[in-house]
C-alpha cells in the first residue's frame, strides 16, 4: 500500500489557486521531494495532506485516511515539522520534547530523539535561547518524536548553514533505516537531487514535472552547461546557431549554452564574441542539474 | 489526560520562568497593599477636622464662641485673621473658615441678627456639609446661653461597641477583585503570543485537541486566582489584622466566579485583536476604567450621579461588592444574589461570544 496518494488535490484562496489539481502517490520507505520556488504551493500541499487545512477538490488518502474525514486518525501516524519554528519560549528542548511526545500513542524515547538531531548539549536550554539553526532542528525533533509512519517536512533545512544541513541529511536519511516515509519540501536544488528517491518539480500549483532526480536531468538534457558573463550578447540571437548548441538562457546578465559538442561550441563562441567586440574571458562548463531543468520547464529560476 | 497534565505543567513552567508575569500577579496587589495600607493607615474614627476661626470681635459675644469652638475634641482648630485663613482654604488647608466681624457686638445690640460667615470648599461638599451644621449647632447653642431661651432637647450620645471597620478592610476586598480581574483579562495575552508566533497553528499539526490548550490556561488561571486570594488575605491579616468573617467556600465560590467572569471576558478580548500589542492595548483600555469606576478604593457612593449607569453595567462592581460583603462583612450595595447573578449573566455572555468568535490562527 502506498503511504500517501493524492489525486487532482485542489485548493484555492479565492482567486489565487495555491494547488491546481496535483496527483501523486508515496510508497512506503521512500523519501518523497517537492521542489518548487515559494509560493508555488508546496506549503499548502503539506497542510492539506496532514489535515491541518481543508482542500477545495479532490482525493487524499494518508495510510489510507483521508485527513478530512479522521483528522485526528491521520495526525496520530504521523509526524509533522512546519516552517514555523517558535516553541514555548521558556520551556527547555528536552521540555517541549516531552510535550509533544505526550500527544501521541507512541512516541520515540526522548534522549533518542534529542541524539538524533543533536542537541544534547542544549537539552536543558529554554528555546528562547536557541540559535535559528537549533530551533530548526528542534522542530524536526518535534515531527520524529511522534514515531509516525510518514514524517512531513516543510522546508526543513532552510536557514542552516552547509554543515547543518548536511547533519540534518543524515538524521533524514536514518529515518528513512527505520522504514518511515519522508515526505518533504524544499527550494534548494541539491537537497532535492541528493536526498529524494523522486523529485515532483512544482510550479503555481502545478507539478511540471516527476521523477528521480537523475531521470529527470536525463529526460531533459543530455547536454552539458556552458554559463559565461558577457552583457554585450544577452540579446545576441546568433548563439542559438553555434554548434552544438541545443538551447540558450540568459538571466541577466549571465547566458547559459547548452551543448552537446562542447569543445567545438567554445571554439566557435570564442571566434564569435571576439569578431563581434565582446570577449568572453571566463567560462564555466558544468553538467546540467534539476535549476537547469527548472529553468527549461518554467523559463525561470527557482530562486529569485 | 496525560495530554492536559502535560500542558498545563508545561503553562505552569513557562509562566512560572517568565518573572515580570509573575511579578504582575503575585508581587503587584501584595505591593498595592502595603501601599494603600500605608497611605490610609488613619483610622475613620479618629480623624479630626481642620477648621479655621477668624474672631475679629473683641467683645464677650467673639469670646463666647471662640471658647464653644474650643470645646470640640475633634476640631483641629486654627485661629487667625480672615485674611489669613481664607488664603489656607484656598490651600486645602482648611475645610471650613468661620468669619465673627467685628461689628457683632454692634449689632446685636441694635435688635437685629448678625451675620456670621462660614466659609467652605465646595470640592469637599459633602464633610463640609456636616461640619457646617455642626458650625451652627455651635452658633445656636452660644445663642441659647446668652438668652437664655430655655431647652427642648438634650441629645445624648451613647457608645455602642461595633467592630471597628478600617478603610483597609473596604480596600482589601477591592484589591482582590482586582488581581482577579487582572488575572484573567492579561492572562489571555498569553494565547495571543501563543497565536501569534504560530505555535498553536503547530499545536494543530498534532492530535492534541486544540480546545485542550485553552482548557489547560484556564485551570491554571483559576488555580493561580487561588493562590493570589490566599496571598492577599494572610497579608492583609499579617500587615493589617483584616480578619476574614465570611465562611470560606463562599469567599473560594466568589474568587472562582470572578476569575472566570474575566478569563471569560479576557478571551472575548483577544478574539478582536491580531498582535500582542493590539490586545495589550485593548486590555488596558477595558481593565483601567472599570478599575476606577467599580469602586473597588472608594465607595459608589460618593460618585458623581451621572455615573453610576457605568458603574452598574461594569462586572468588577459586583464582584467587589460581593467580596466586600463576604470576606469583611460590609453591607452590599447590590444584594448578594444580585451580584451573583450579574456576574454569572457576564459569564454566560462573554463565554458564548467568546466561543462564537474565537479566533484560533
Amino acid at each position: 500500500m502506498d503511504s500517501i496518494t493524492v489525486s487532482d488535490l485542489r485548493k484555492y484562496y479565492g482567486q489565487v489557486k495555491a494547488v491546481d489539481g496535483l496527483s501523486f502517490s508515496v510508497p512506503q520507505g521512500e523519501i518523497f521531494g517537492m521542489l518548487g520556488p515559494n509560493g508555488a504551493g508546496k506549503t499548502t500541499t503539506v497542510e492539506t495532506i496532514v489535515g491541518l487545512i481543508g482542500r477545495d477538490g479532490g482525493d487524499v488518502a494518508v495510510m489510507g485516511i483521508d485527513p478530512a474525514q479522521d483528522p485526528v486518525g491521520v495526525k496520530a501516524r504521523i509526524g509533522v515539522q512546519l516552517q514555523t519554528a517558535a516553541m514555548f519560549p521558556r520551556l527547555a528542548v528536552r521540555e517541549v520534547i516531552r510535550l509533544y511526545a505526550s500527544f501521541y500513542p507512541k512516541n520515540v524515547d526522548e534522549d533518542e530523539v534529542i541524539a538524533l538531531v543533536g542537541l544534547q548539549e542544549k537539552a536543558n536550554v529554554q528555546t528562547r535561547n536557541l540559535s535559528g539553526g537549533q530551533l530548526q532542528r528542534l522542530s524536526v525533533a518535534l515531527a520524529i518524536v511522534s514515531d509516525g509512519d510518514i514524517i512531513f517536512l516543510d522546508e526543513p533545512t532552510t536557514g542552516l548553514d552547509p554543515q547543518a544541513r548536511r547533519g540534518l541529511w543524515d538524521v533524514i536519511n536514518r529515518m528513512r533505516g527505520r522504514g518511515k516515509t519522508i515526505f518533504l519540501t524544499t527550494h534548494y536544488m541539491d537537497e532535492a537531487e541528493k536526498l529524494c528517491d523522486r523529485v515532483a518539480v512544482v510550479d503555481r500549483g502545478k507539478i511540471i514535472a516527476l521523477d528521480s532526480p537523475q531521470a529527470l536531468i536525463n529526460e531533459n538534457f543530455q547536454e552539458k552547461a556552458i554559463e559565461f558573463n558577457q552583457p554585450a550578447l544577452t540579446a545576441d540571437r546568433n548563439l542559438s546557431g553555434l554548434p552544438g548548441v541545443t538551447m540558450v538562457q540568459v538571466e541577466d546578465d549571465l547566458i547559459i549554452l547548452y551543448s552537446s559538442e562542447v569543445p567545438k561550441t567554445i571554439a566557435a563562441l570564442m571566434e564569435y564574441s571576439q569578431k563581434a567586440g565582446a570577449t568572453v574571458d571566463d567560462l564555466t562548463v558544468r553538467t546540467a542539474t534539476l535549476e537547469d531543468v527548472f529553468l527549461k520547464l518554467t523559463g525561470r529560476r527557482i530562486r529569485e | 489526560m496525560k495530554m492536559l497534565w502535560q500542558l498545563i505543567t508545561a503553562n505552569v513552567k513557562d509562566m512560572m520562568r517568565d518573572r515580570m508575569s509573575m511579578f504582575w500577579f503575585l508581587a503587584f496587589p501584595i505591593v498595592f497593599i502595603l501601599l494603600f495600607g500605608a497611605v490610609f493607615s488613619g483610622n475613620g474614627a479618629d480623624q479630626s477636622y481642620s477648621i479655621g476661626l477668624a474672631v475679629e470681635d473683641k467683645g464677650p459675644v467673639g469670646s463666647g464662641i471662640r471658647k464653644a469652638f474650643e470645646s470640640v475634641p475633634s476640631f483641629e482648630l486654627h485661629q487667625g485673621s480672615k485674611e489669613t485663613e481664607l488664603a489656607a482654604l484656598k490651600q486645602g488647608k482648611r475645610i471650613l473658615v468661620v468669619e465673627v466681624p467685628g461689628k457683632v457686638q454692634a449689632t446685636i445690640a441694635t435688635g437685629k441678627p448678625a451675620e456670621i460667615s462660614i466659609y467652605y470648599d465646595p470640592g469637599r461638599a459633602a464633610t463640609a456639609q456636616a461640619l457646617i451644621s455642626a458650625a451652627r449647632e455651635i452658633l445656636s447653642e452660644v445663642e441659647r446661653r446668652a438668652t437664655g431661651a430655655p431647652r427642648l432637647f438634650i441629645a445624648k450620645p451613647i457608645k455602642v461597641e461595633v467592630k471597628q471597620l478600617k478603610n483597609i478592610d473596604y480596600l482589601l476586598p477591592g484589591i482582590l477583585a482586582m488581581a482577579l480581574m487582572q488575572l484573567g483579562l492579561f492572562g489571555a495575552l498569553g494565547f495571543v503570543s501563543l497565536r501569534e508566533r504560530k505555535i498553536i497553528r503547530r499545536l494543530g499539526a498534532t492530535p492534541v485537541p486544540k480546545s485542550l490548550v485553552l482548557w489547560s490556561e484556564i485551570l491554571v488561571r483559576l488555580a493561580m486566582a487561588v493562590v493570589q486570594a490566599v496571598s492577599i488575605v494572610l497579608i492583609g491579616h499579617l500587615a493589617y489584622g483584616v480578619t476574614v468573617v465570611g465562611n470560606w467556600p463562599a469567599v473560594l465560590g466568589l474568587v472562582l466566579l470572578g476569575a472566570l467572569v474575566f478569563i471569560s471576558l479576557g478571551y472575548f478580548l483577544i478574539s478582536f485583536t491580531k498582535t500582542s500589542e493590539s490586545a495589550q492595548g485593548l486590555i488596558q483600555l477595558v481593565q483601567f476604567p472599570m478599575m476606577f469606576l467599580s469602586g473597588i478604593f472608594f465607595p459608589i457612593e460618593i460618585m458623581p450621579r451621572f455615573l453610576k449607569p457605568v458603574i452598574r453595567a461594569i462586572p468588577l462592581s459586583y464582584l467587589g461588592d460581593a467580596l466586600r460583603n463576604v470576606m469583611v462583612g460590609l453591607p452590599t450595595a447590590f444584594g448578594i444574589w444580585t451580584d451573583v447573578a450579574i456576574l454569572g449573566g457576564w459569564l454566560l455572555v462573554t463565554a458564548i461570544l467568546a466561543v462564537r468568535l474565537f479566533r484560533w490562527e
